[in-house]
């Protein structure tokens, strides 16, 4: 890390966010979030951040794909042969990062493309890999989402919604696994996201930027406290920080143990029933999340209480709506809904 | 992440879907089913479906990533080779991979038009004929293809739904109890409960043999006179061209029979068959008048029927329910509709009125008279056409020899074309030797913005007999088919002494909305200015926006009353005013929204000096325009 980035544990408020980064990041399965929200709300810099608590894994070593020896249905070719050929992939353990994928970026850099290096010198075709690659059992961050080209997101859809990377262009026919954490930051001034991406993100949250004085002078004073001595600030919070990732880790492991019995899972259908939501996108969503929210507390057991957590998260852009009404999400109504389960 | 992950969804474990699942099963049974579609919302296990098929029948199944080029799909020159051997060797594509296993794109609406017609063709013909880069070949592909769509997005165009033999659209069971199995079914196999993969892993089997036994039998299946005579006249009966209709009937009626261990298809096969392979191929803009009910007419289908109908009453329904709040802005049931209306309330004096949005309609492509084809086949993802690309931005779809310095080189077709010559080059310290003539710069088409900018005419004569209303409607109207076509749109409304740009050029339809709900009416008619205003804004932003088509969409009865210079005559100066304007790549549209039995002119003047198309009002409306014409030939 070349540049100190402000503490995750010292951003003030914005608890649902935080909340959904969080959550994801003991189940990945969630499938990301989306954070809405106008312009200098911390929506970056608490997504950037995050880097400072991101738990510890195991990949191949030397692999460019990131590829998890644990999960051998899930390898890329060259790990693949080696399990095939017997040799040996040394494990190395290495802390999930942010991978941020910018605006400008072109097709070739994000799906990987044809080494032109390689085929030059050696007349032999090798896949370049690009930043899905990179994404892979990482946090793929994309600032700006809803002004992403169109033939960008396409190729995000095939990764989201098979966890593999095909690339089939410039001459290679190659694909490697890019199961990832989206991440998605956008001004809702600037445009809707079309309908195939949104669907795809499990949590969305709104960020609001008004606030009370008391809470706005105390973002203030840490952001200026920071920046007087970043070093001397990050280690002051390095305890917190240290505190958060170890819970994080935790949670992912006792999350194969939590369970959710029929009360749960009633109470998660008759909520997108009530909220009439297509698909079972939501239901399956809301369940991840609750079991997540579950482990985070150091729980093996769902209640109705992280159900109330996640709701919230999980529903608002699923809601069936037409582009030409107001389709806010009722608090009021959600909590309705729970007395009457 | 779990073992069951890995190895997929088994088929018996998917809940519901049974129609997709029937037309799937037919394809596995009968080889002369090639193409099958699926349709559905989001999240109703439409990609889960297809792949569980494959596993299902031990079929590889091979993915068509949305990203694919043409040469990758339908083969190309293989570089390795043809740098090896001097000569061009020929690479098969993903085609040839999927010979004899089965084919799957996921959103085929989302993939380039072109490749998905030329993909569909390969696939019902069973082969793939190459004629690129210097390559002639050909190879077989018999492959099943399964496609999925979401029909929230965007449409596909009847051209390529017609390539399709079946299609079922998948519907999710909306009841608690039917929710709650299939979340309990997700739960269990993401946790990989062995009791749950053991059990489904027997009924898949159980199915495996009702294919397999259906196969055997598929040959010998016999097809009355009766019921052919049956499917000819239900294929007629929607109005389904061609003869992919009947002959996916006759295939699917066959498998359904076969698949139920007959080897005799009976009625209620064809009435089956029919509920997977028409009601895509309704032709709408032909129906002619509903005929009662007869009681030959399939259940199935009818249900089908009234299961596509009811998306569109319900948006209906919900535009009533749109109007009727707006009608009564103190609903309490919309509170924040209510307060904002307040809010702009207190802005307003005295002559000012607040008109509700009118009645929406379907839009004729009015955009179409100024220079641009936007017919339904065309447009690439149900959108405006595509357009070359002319900088580094913009999906990759082929190559070409530069004019001149090449800027944006493509490094695979510039060496493919430097391959074959490799021999008998001097190659220093590289493999591949390149000369000047080989290389090929790529070319990159992106999906070609359209700007429309609505500049409303809010002034006082548009409240009269809530003119205003009506003319909110329209614009609604156009923003919703907008919408559709992901333009951007601004909004510019001019009244009293000025013109404000009420919205920014933005993709989010939903500003649009709010600012119309929003926008006041009454005042003087500053139209003059208006345009001057319009003009400046769009100049700069036409500048800043290469490649994108521009349009203004003036709305108004024409009749100025504010000139700019105080002495000058209003209508005058708007005509003279009109007349010196033009904006290097927009398009003017004048919409008359004047009405009553007094028409003026002064509109359909504005357009002609402005080189811009006219309308009137009325004639937007689709359904009223075809209305209007017929009564013209009578």
């Amino acid at each position: 890390m070349d540049r100190l980035l402000f503490p995750f544990v010292s951003i003030v408020g914005q608890e649902e966010m935080k909340k959904a980064l969080l959550l994801n990041i003991v189940d990945p399965s969630i499938g990301g979030v989306l954070i809405k929200g106008e312009k200098g709300t911390a929506k970056s810099t608490a997504v950037r951040s995050l880097m400072q608590v991101l738990p510890w894994r195991n990949s191949v070593e030397g692999c460019a794909f990131n590829c998890d020896p644990a999960l051998p249905g899930r390898l890329c070719p060259y790990c693949r042969e080696k399990t095939q050929s017997g040799k040996e992939m040394k494990s190395v353990n290495v802390r999930m990062r942010v991978v941020e994928l910018p605006l400008s970026a072109t097709e070739d850099r994000v799906s990987g493309t044809l080494d032109i290096e390689h085929i030059l010198k050696t007349g032999e075709r090798k896949f370049d890999p690009g930043v899905l690659a990179q994404a892979n059992g990482n946090l793929l961050y994309i600032d700006e989402v809803n002004l992403l080209d169109d033939h960008i997101v396409d190729l995000l859809l095939d990764s989201a919604a098979m966890g593999v990377n095909y690339v089939e262009r410039e001459g290679i026919s190659f694909s490697h696994p890019s199961r990832f954490i989206l991440v998605g930051t956008m001004n809702p001034e600037e445009g809707d996201l079309r309908p195939q991406l949104l669907d795809r993100f499990g949590l969305s949250v709104e960020v609001k930027g008004d606030r009370g004085t008391k809470e706005r002078m105390e973002v203030v004073r840490r952001r200026l406290e920071f920046d007087t001595n970043p070093e001397e600030y990050t280690e002051r919070h390095g305890a917190e920080s240290e505190q958060l990732t170890s819970r994080l880790s935790k949670a992912r492991q006792i999350l194969p143990e939590v369970s959710a019995g029929d009360e749960t899972l009633r109470a998660i259908v008759n909520m997108t029933i009530h909220f009439g939501i297509d698909g079972h996108r939501a239901d399956i969503t809301m369940m991840k999340a609750a079991k997540a929210n579950a482990a985070m507390d150091g729980r093996t057991s769902v209640t109705k209480e992280d159900v109330r957590t996640v709701a919230p998260l999980a529903l608002p852009h699923r809601m069936r709506r037409h582009p030409f009404e107001d389709g806010a999400f009722d608090k009021e109504e959600l909590e309705k809904c729970l007395q009457a389960i | 992440m779990s073992a069951g992950d890995m190895k997929g969804l088994p088929f018996s474990a998917i809940y519901g879907m049974d129609n997709a699942k029937k037309a799937v099963l037919c394809s596995m049974v009968n080889p002369r089913i090639r193409t099958v579609l699926v349709m559905g919302c989001s999240g109703s296990a439409k990609t889960a479906l297809s792949r569980a098929t494959g596993a299902l029948v031990g079929r590889e199944v091979v993915n068509v990533p949305l990203s694919v080029t043409e040469e990758q799909l339908f083969g190309g020159m293989d570089i390795e080779a043809t740098l090896r051997e001097g000569r061009p060797v020929v690479q098969k594509g993903i085609l040839h991979r999927a010979d004899g296993k089965i084919l799957y794109v996921d959103d085929i609406n989302l993939l380039d038009q072109k490749i998905a017609v030329a993909l569909t063709d390969c696939v019902l013909s069973g082969r793939v004929v190459l004629e690129r880069e210097g390559i002639s070949s050909e190879y077989g592909c018999e492959t099943t293809l399964i496609a999925t769509m979401n029909m929230q997005s965007s449409e596909m165009s009847p051209h390529l739904t017609d390539r399709f033999d079946l299609c079922a659209y998948s519907t999710f069971p909306d009841d608690e109890d039917g929710r709650k199995e299939v979340l309990r079914r997700n739960m269990e196999y993401q946790t990989g409960e062995s009791s749950f993969v053991e059990m489904y892993a027997e009924e898949d089997a159980l199915l495996r043999s009702k294919i397999e036994r259906a196969q055997a039998i598929l040959n010998i299946t016999k097809m009355s006179d009766d019921l052919l005579g049956v499917t000819v006249e239900l294929t007629a009966k929607v109005c389904a061209e061609g003869f992919r209709g009947d002959l996916a009937m006759i295939n699917a009626s066959m498998a359904l029979a076969s698949l139920n261990g007959r080897d005799e298809v009976m009625r209620k096969d064809v009435e089956e068959a029919a509920a997977l392979c028409l009601v895509h191929r309704r032709n709408n803009s032909l129906q002619p008048p509903e005929p009662p009910k007869s009681p030959e007419q399939p259940e199935q289908q009818r249900e089908q029927d009234e299961e596509r109908e009811q998306p569109r009453e319900e948006g209906q329904r919900q535009e009533n329910d749109e109007e009727r709040q707006d009608q009564c802005p103190d609903a309490p049931s919309d509170q924040s509709k209510c307060s904002r209306s307040e809010e702009s309330d207190s802005k307003l004096t005295a002559e000012d009125i607040l008109f509700e949005i009118g009645e929406q309609f379907r839009v004729i492509d009015y955009l179409q008279g100024a220079g641009r084809k936007v017919r339904r086949t065309s447009s690439r993802k149900g959108r405006r056409a595509p357009a070359e690309s002319s900088d580094t931005t913009g999906r990759y779809v082929g190559s070409r020899s530069p004019e001149g310095k090449a800027r944006d080189i493509a490094f695979d077709a510039t060496i493919r074309a430097a391959a074959p010559y490799q021999s008998s080059r001097e190659h220093g310290s590289l493999a591949v030797s390149i000369n000047s003539q080989d290389i090929r710069e790529k070319v990159r088409e992106r999906q070609s913005g359209c700007t429309i900018l609505f500049l409303v005419d809010a002034s006082g004569s548009l409240g009269v007999r809530k003119r205003m209303s009506a003319v909110k409607g329209a614009v609604l109207s156009m923003l919703r088919d907008s919408y559709v076509k992901r333009d951007k749109i601004g909004l510019m409304a001019f009244r009293r002494d000025s013109a404000e740009m009420v919205l920014q050029p933005t993709r989010s339809a939903e500003y649009g909305y709010m600012k119309l709900a929003e926008l006041p009416t009454g005042g003087k008619t500053p139209l003059g200015e208006a345009l001057v205003s319009a003009c400046n804004i769009m100049t700069s932003y036409s500048r800043s926006h290469p490649g994108e088509t521009c349009h203004i969409v003036v709305i108004t009865d024409g009749r100025a009353n504010v000139p700019i210079n105080r002495n000058a005559d209003a209508n005058e100066e708007v005509i003279k005013l009109a007349s010196k304007i033009s904006i290097p790549n927009v398009s003017w549209i004048v919409i008359d929204a004047g009405s009553g039995y007094i028409r003026f002119d002064n509109a359909e003047k504005l357009a002609i000096k402005l080189e811009g198309t006219y309308f009137r009002l009325d004639d937007l409306d689709t359904d009223r325009l075809a209305d209007n014409i017929r009564m013209i030939i009578r």
